[in-house]
């Protein structure tokens, strides 16, 4: 069955040209036409994005991370206080907070593959964990430019420049700077996967374990480097995600997960491991991200939205399938 | 009895003798706060509020809960407090159905029970304070009205709709513009996230040329829209008016001049401690009390915002 309708890459693309076409069909008085349309649109799915690359490493590895939202949660709020409250220079506090991401992805990996948890437990207690810890740093409360000081009031700082840089748009605003950090990611994550024996050792890892494991792979070790890299692009999501809302919002990246992995899921790496890449989790960034830009130039109800999305999903999924 | 008034100074003096002690001794009074969930600034603030008052009063301890969201949680807290003793409650119940058993079974006991912000069934607790959203979205549709001189387009960025606040900030807002000339020309739910805020607003802007002002149910919804528009270049040619106004939230927003206004929910927390004050000492309190909302503009920020009428 090698004809070319069964390759992953073909029908994902049909996938994302359904998509468009109801957008084509759906245009809302020209407003799909325009670029800035689609501009937004890639604007808005980067932070998604960029947990998608993470995501795509652990699923091809054989696991699962629930705890990238959360993450990035954390993440958001340490970059914001590190720059904004305690005014440390944007590359200390940028180097401080993929630190602390890639932390907690090596603490999940190194619980996975030194105690053999269950990936869905260990990263859903690191996911609880983590929302947790983004809310002790920053006390509940929004890290953002109103610094409250000793005697209840609030004093405002200025936002530093880093926040403006990664929250713009430049070659002639055509393209948000965190598009483009979405698609470094991915490039780095297609080199790393499709180049290196780590690459090779993930899809062997996620493949067959035992027979990684005889081959004399080091799993455990391949297990730790692909959730502390999922925690890394955590982090660099966190980042983006606070230089948009300029602040550092203790919520943020709540149920992000999902789409994460949906995402990925529907690009067309399987969930079973072993199989899968990047430019899947690219379409699979794009039809989602299309969709829901459709739905909302058109400015469709909420409960309809909810429901289009379902069917949709499991239609793109079902097209997906290997026959 | 030929001296009366050195009776009476006598008397006076030995009420006060014993008196003294008594007003001297800290009557410490133990207050159980649940609260439903802490994931929301408003929330978090009205915790500070009910903090910072009973600070000023030191015969008051308050305990705090917080049940993350979860009905059964909170009643759980509520028997808690009640096996613990406590003098009085105040709950900020997640749902009315769930928590009105542990409520009244608290009551009944002799506890009284401030109810804040979101309501439980029948009569048995002591006092609701709450706000009214339809009010605060009537006032704010009559200010805007009035901002836009009657006539004017509008995107209205909804909170979750099927939130009784997100109804209520809708449905209050559709009277207050009734019969002016404004035109709602875009509206989406925005489920109170700032990046579902941006989201929408990105979507209107790409496909109204003309938008006069945007009204959020949020700060942060107004806040999302405003970097959009920003992103888009278009953020002078229109205004942004919000709800909550949070000190470091929306009134900062205002105050940086990002939002045109924003108008207060109040949180109710330091007259929870002021009636619960009034109910330990046995004076008899209103059984509701709606709380006053001011609305925040750049020229009365300063002093304090604009009470609105009621």
């Amino acid at each position: 069955m090698a004809s070319a309708s069964n390759h992953p890459v073909i029908r994902a693309l049909l996938s994302l040209a359904l998509v468009l076409a109801v957008g084509a069909l759906f245009h809302a008085d020209g407003a799909f036409f325009q670029w800035d349309t689609h501009r937004d649109m890639l604007r808005g799915v980067s932070v998604f994005g960029i947990l998608a690359c993470g995501m795509t490493l652990v699923i091809i590895a054989g696991g699962i991370d629930l705890s990238v939202g959360s993450i990035l949660g954390a993440c958001a709020v340490v970059f914001s206080l590190l720059s904004i409250h305690q005014g440390l220079p944007a590359a200390i506090a940028i180097a401080l907070t993929l630190l602390l991401g890639t932390a907690c992805g090596v603490v999940s990996g190194s619980v996975i593959a030194r105690f053999r948890v269950q990936p869905f437990i260990a990263t859903l207690a690191m996911m609880v964990f983590a929302r947790g810890l983004a809310k002790f740093i920053s006390g509940g409360q929004k890290i953002s430019t109103a610094v409250q000081i000793p005697d209840g009031s609030y004093s405002y700082v200025e936002i530093p420049p880093v926040f403006d840089m990664i929250g713009a748009r430049i070659a002639g605003d055509n393209i948000a700077v965190v598009t483009l950090v979405m698609l470094l990611s991915m490039a780095v994550c297609g080199i790393l996967l499709a180049r290196t024996t780590w690459g090779r050792q993930i899809f062997a890892v996620g493949g067959n374990e035992e027979a990684a494991r005889y081959a004399g792979i080091p799993v455990g070790a391949t297990k730790v480097l692909a959730y502390g890299l999922s925690g890394l692009f955590c982090a660099v999501a966190g980042i983006c995600q606070a230089a948009q809302e300029l602040q550092g919002d203790p919520e943020a990246g709540s149920t992000y997960e999902l789409s994460a992995i949906a995402m990925v899921v529907i690009g067309g790496t399987g969930l079973q491991g072993g199989r899968g890449s990047i430019w899947l989790t690219l379409l699979g960034v794009l039809i989602i991200g299309y969709l829901e830009k459709i739905l909302s130039i058109n400015a469709v109800g909420e409960e309809m939205r909810l429901m289009l999305t379902g069917v949709i999903i499991l239609g793109a999924v079902l097209l997906q399938r290997n026959r | 009895m030929r001296h009366p008034h050195r009776f009476i100074l006598l008397t006076v003096l030995l009420a006060t003798i014993i008196a003294l002690p008594a007003s001297g001794q800290q009557r410490r009074w133990t207050i159980g706060m649940s609260q439903c969930n802490l994931g929301e600034p408003w929330r978090v603030q009205m915790n500070a509020d009910i903090k910072k008052a009973a600070d000023a009063h030191p015969e008051l301890t308050v305990i705090f809960k917080d049940a993350q969201n979860d009905n059964l949680r909170q009643g759980a807290h509520v028997d808690e407090f009640v096996r613990a003793g406590v003098d009085l409650i105040i709950i900020s119940p997640k749902e009315a159905a769930p928590l009105t058993p542990p409520v009244r079974a608290a009551f009944k006991k002799g506890i009284p029970v401030i109810v804040l912000d979101r309501r439980v069934l029948g009569n048995d607790y002591t006092c609701f304070i709450g706000a009214d959203n339809k009010r605060i979205g009537r006032a704010a549709g009559a200010w805007i009205a009035k901002l836009l001189g009657g006539k004017g387009t509008i995107v209205e960025l909804k909170g979750l709709m099927t939130s009784t606040p997100g109804q209520d900030r809708n449905a209050g807002f559709r009277e207050g513009i009734k019969g002016s000339g404004l035109q709602i020309i875009f509206e989406a739910d925005m489920k109170w996230l700032e990046p579902n805020a941006r989201r929408e607003m990105e979507s209107a802007l790409a496909r109204f040329p003309a938008i006069d002002l945007v009204y959020a149910h949020n700060d942060p919804g107004a806040h999302g829209a405003y970097l959009a528009a920003r992103a888009a270049g278009r953020e002078k040619s229109m205004k942004f008016v919000g709800i909550d106004a949070l000190p470091h939230e929306g009134q900062m927003y205002v105050k940086q001049g990002l939002l045109a206004a924003s108008f207060e929910y109040p949180t109710g927390g330091r007259e929870a401690i002021e009636n619960a004050l009034l109910i330990l000492a046995g004076t008899a309190v209103p059984r509701e009390i709606t709380l006053r909302s001011r609305v925040f503009t750049k020229d009365n920020l300063a002093t304090g915002g604009e009470w609105l009428s009621n």
